[in-house]
């Protein structure tokens, strides 16, 4: 499902194809645990910036949520890939981490951060922001 | 010592500045020497290169118990959604039969099994606490390789490193960490039933 041609893609949940990005397996299974619950079943993961990158220019994907601190390609140069990248720039990320600095979520969102999640978090947070997302880009601009 | 320090081709500097800097150096030399610094430098690195370990192993360990408590959660939340589907069909069933008490439990069945899938979610999403404090542990082991670089680098121009010389063990090491090689303790229970058997117990 294409999100920039379609405005119907929130109520029910479609069938997104979501990329998780974190370093720690354990936070990847919990977020693709929170999205299946939500009703996004269709969920892959990646354990830093450059595979995730790999697997967006050789894949379709709707969505990316990702870690800010990895190791070899962070969340932000993540991101500042995927704006500068003429087939991904639209793709929707929703940075999910640890770092609570206001210049870090600062950063985020001038890069281009469609949200910003910090952990801990809870169920409702995450869907709130995914949805928000999705309704921004659902609407017509 | 001094031929260590000065640099191929210095900028702007004097040679007698590195020539001051080689003989401080020499001093240093002597004085960690003469102070018997050199060994405890050398217990500080390796006790350093212990702490690394042990981190590690907390890592490894929360890592492998969140991991179980997941598994586990999955499992335990397909049970709830059977448990679920099994109320409705109940719910159904009543509602046909005209059975009040029938319905009324399978009310109650739903309520609980969603309750109880809430609970879970709330379990799933504690194990956060691997990634929250494994990204501390990261930076402790970050921090403590940074100092034992610069011990060993300190102890390398105070001394050479004599081999063989351990200090002794404590008298209880707690779990192992490294068990891989390891002449010296178990790696499981069945080498200690193996262990307590081959002595006769």
């Amino acid at each position: 499902m294409d999100l920039r041609s379609t405005e119907d893609a929130v109520n029910p949940p479609a069938q997104l194809k979501f990329l998780v990005v974190d370093d720690f397996a354990t936070m990847r299974r919990i977020v693709r645990g929170l999205l299946r619950e939500i009703g996004w079943t269709d969920v892959d993961e990646a354990e830093d910036g450059a595979v995730a990158l790999h697997m967006l220019r050789n894949g379709k994907y709707d969505f990316v949520v990702s870690d800010v601190n990895m190791p070899n390609m962070t969340g932000f140069e993540l991101l500042k890939a995927i704006r500068g990248d003429a087939s991904l720039k639209h793709l929707p990320v929703l940075m999910v981490t640890a770092e609570a600095r206001k210049e870090d979520i600062l950063l985020a969102a001038q890069t281009g951060a469609s949200g910003y999640v910090v952990k801990p978090f809870t169920k409702a947070t995450l869907e709130e922001k995914v949805q928000r997302i999705l309704q921004k880009l659902a609407a017509p601009a | 010592m001094s031929a260590d320090i000065a640099p191929a081709a210095p900028s702007g500097a004097s040679p007698e500045v590195f020539h001051e800097l080689g003989q401080l150096t020499r001093q240093l030399h002597d004085a960690l020497d003469k102070l018997g610094v050199s060994s405890r430098l050398a217990a500080s690195a390796e006790s350093l290169s212990d702490a690394r370990g042990r981190l590690r192993y907390i890592e490894r360990k929360t890592g492998e118990a969140a991991d179980k408590v997941l598994t586990a959660v999955e499992l335990a939340k397909q049970d709830g959604a059977a448990i679920t589907a099994a109320a409705s069909r109940l719910a159904a069933i009543g509602d046909e039969a005209g059975l009040d008490e029938t319905k009324a439990l399978a009310g109650l069945l739903h309520a609980h099994a969603a309750r109880l899938d809430e609970k879970l979610t709330e379990i799933m999403l504690a194990q956060d606490f691997h990634d929250l404090t494994g990204q501390v542990v990261a930076r402790v082991v970050a921090l403590a390789i940074d100092l034992e670089d610069s011990l060993v680098k300190l102890l390398v121009r105070a001394a050479p490193a004599e081999p063989g010389q351990r200090g002794t063990d404590a008298a209880l090491a707690g779990p192992v960490i490294e068990p891989a090689g390891r002449s010296d303790s178990v790696k499981d229970q069945g080498e200690v039933d193996e262990l307590l058997a081959s002595l006769g117990f």
